[in-house]
């Protein structure tokens, strides 16, 4: 075989266009792997706040929360379901509302969450990192962390409009471990009804469960009496369906993009090797007059080209690890409001760039290998 | 130093002896529907140990000929046996391989692999030989001692002088220990004081390694070093 060392010095020897085409080569990766990393974001986003044992009921049909309503009565009811903890329903109204972009023009939903003192309850990893809790009945709110100063007035001690002459007060700042309620504001259930009028009513009821497997028990019994018209999710299961058409769609446009881009590098990356190859016509006919074989030229150019995909996929999957700091906002297509996310690397997002940048390289350097193979030794003889 | 009157038919009066002998070699190159025939009916031996420098006119297929000794190229007509192999017959990997396990090469221009050091390109042969890799640096340094490089082994090809890049390319040409060594035109780019330089060596593996050279040369000071002078004219050797 012909030594590795071969093409990894014929690689640096020509520096220029090889960081010419591992530049190209880094950009498709960079586009790839920052695609999937956010993908891969989103997903966590969701899942991170949702638990087995916690069950979601809506009005049976609806999609999410926002366009599901029930009688606040309801509350009582689900608290007496089989396998539910009496003392940890939490009724709950969610909404959007329009809001001012910091920095951007135009505007963006957020989303707004009535609760009671049962919704931490429900989820303990809510906490309040900075101010403190909204008081019932008073006209303040608090704002997930990853909104914070990212909507006009969204600030702590600042106020905003809730709808027309109804301002309310940002009073604290909450994290939850990265889950998409970061993205949410809370304010008090009785305060949101009072402004919009849904007196006696909630969207959802949310619920913990005696235990995962309860789950089931309580279901047939909230959906077994058909005159409520009541559709109980685990909670996981819910927020996997909310998820999954937006992580999908990054998932599918950042892969178009990259092969869209990767044809254009693949085509660099291949005048580039056929450049390489027209140079060396002498050396590899020397080569083959040695002896090696056809593979085995094939084989050491389809090597140097796989290497220096290589290393402008490294180049470009070192750079999107950058990207673990950016955050990320983008409508999700199930609330049609804003979720902000952030770019999560994974060692299967990394392992699928380089396969990716080694399939370029691969590709790319395919007929230039070709014609390399195909150069006859009797070109060592010519001057 | 003896020329090919006296020697050539030394050769010829013992065929068992004979390294290479080619019969009623053709060789035909067609260029833009012409027909050109470089070599017209050559017969040829090379007794075993010999050094013979292969000479003629510019363009008259000296390059062509030794090509095909060497396995680079096959005949239009003819029969090429080397060592009682009969090459002509042999197709492009069975060649390659061949050449690997058989000849020698030592080119014009040195064809050292720029971006390796003279140990490495003089250790490139023997990666297609089962020799294990413990033992290739050795035999490469040993090879390149023979031609007095001891001290330039991890020097790469542009940090040396013509003469020393020539002096590479024979260590390479010779670490396999082939049965033939074909050189065409080895002195051809270097002044005269390196050019006798690497005669010398030429001489010395031919004399004290008992090695079997074909030599293509337009120099008839580098001819006259050899045993044997054959000249090849209008196709055919004289
Ligand atoms: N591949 C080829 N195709 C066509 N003509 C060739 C080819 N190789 C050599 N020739 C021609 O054959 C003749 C002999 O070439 P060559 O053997 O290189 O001569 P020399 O080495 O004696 O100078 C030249 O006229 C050359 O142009
Ligand atoms: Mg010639």
């Amino acid at each position: 075989m012909i030594p590795l060392k071969y093409n990894v010095r014929s690689l640096t020897v020509r520096k220029a266009t090889t960081f010419a085409t591992g530049f190209g080569i880094a950009l498709v990766v960079f586009v790839l792997s920052a695609s999937l990393m956010l993908a891969a974001g989103i997903k966590k986003t969701f899942a991170s706040g949702a638990r087995e044992d916690v069950a979601v009921v809506m009005r049976k049909g609806s999609d999410n929360e926002m366009s599901s309503s029930l009688e606040n009565a309801n509350v009582s009811l689900v608290s007496a379901a089989p396998g539910a903890k009496k003392d940890t329903v939490s009724g709950e109204i969610v909404m959007v509302l329009a809001m001012e972009k910091v920095g951007a023009p135009g505007v963006t939903n957020v989303q707004l969450r009535g609760v009671t003192d049962a919704a931490q309850r429900i989820r303990p990893e809510v906490k309040v990192v900075e101010g403190r809790l909204p008081q019932p009945g008073r006209d303040e709110v608090m704002v997930g962390q990853r909104i914070h100063r990212r909507f006009a007035n969204v600030e702590l001690g600042k106020s905003f409009e809730l709808r027309k002459n109804r301002p309310v007060t940002v009073v604290g700042v909450f994290t939850s471990e990265g889950s998409s309620t970061e993205s949410e504001i809370w304010c008090d259930l009785d305060v949101l009804r009072g402004s919009f009028a849904r007196e006696g009513s909630v969207s959802s009821i949310r619920v913990k469960l005696d235990s995962a497997a309860a789950f089931d028990g309580f279901k047939a019994a909230m959906e077994g009496d058909k005159q409520y018209g009541f559709m109980a999710l685990r909670e996981t299961e819910y927020v996997k369906k909310q998820s999954e058409d937006t992580a999908a769609f990054i998932g599918i446009i950042g892969t178009l993009i990259s092969v869209f881009f990767a044809i254009g590098a693949m085509i660099g990356a291949m005048i580039t090797m056929y450049a390489a190859v027209a140079n060396r016509q002498r050396e590899i006919g020397t080569l083959r007059a040695l002896g090696f074989s056809r593979r085995s030229i094939l084989l050491s150019f389809l090597v140097e080209s796989t290497t220096l995909a290589l290393f402008g996929g490294l180049l470009g999957a070192a750079a999107s690890m950058a990207m673990k700091f950016v955050r990320f906002s983008m409508m999700n297509f199930a609330s049609w409001s804003e979720v902000v996310f952030s770019f999560e690397p994974t060692p299967s997002v990394i392992l699928t760039s380089l396969t990716f940048a080694a399939a370029m390289g691969l590709f790319g350097g395919f007929f230039p290998a070709l014609r390399a193979a195909r150069v006859s030794p009797i070109q060592a003889m010519r001057g | 130093m003896d020329t090919a009157t006296e020697k050539a038919p030394a050769s010829h009066r013992d065929k068992a002896e004979a390294l290479v002998s080619l019969r009623g070699i053709v060789k035909i190159y067609e260029r833009g529907g012409e027909q050109l025939k470089i070599l017209d009916g050559l017969d040829l031996e090379i007794a075993k140990g010999s050094y013979e420098a292969l000479m003629g006119p510019s363009g008259s297929g000296k390059s062509t000929l030794l090509n095909l000794i060497a396995g680079l190229d096959r005949p239009t007509a003819g029969s090429i046996d080397i060592g009682g192999k009969r090459i002509d017959q042999l197709n492009e990997s069975q060649l390659a391989r061949w050449r690997a396990d058989t000849i020698g090469f030592i080119f014009q221009s040195y064809n050292l692999m720029p971006v390796l050091t003279a140990v490495e390109n003089v250790e490139l042969p023997l990666l297609l030989t089962k020799v294990p890799s413990s033992e290739r640096r050795q035999r490469a340094q040993t090879a390149l001692r023979v031609v007095g490089l001891e001290d330039r082994m991890d020097h790469f090809p542009r940090q040396l002088s013509g003469g020393q890049e020539q002096r590479v390319a024979i260590a390479r040409a010779i670490v396999n220990d082939p049965a033939l060594i074909v050189a065409d035109e080895p002195t051809g780019d270097l002044d005269r004081k390196s050019a006798d330089d690497i005669l010398g060596i030429l001489e010395q593996l031919n004399r004290e390694l008992g090695k079997t050279i074909v030599m293509v040369t337009h120099d008839p000071a580098a001819a006259e070093r050899a045993k044997v002078i054959r000249r090849l004219d209008k196709g055919q050797l004289k």
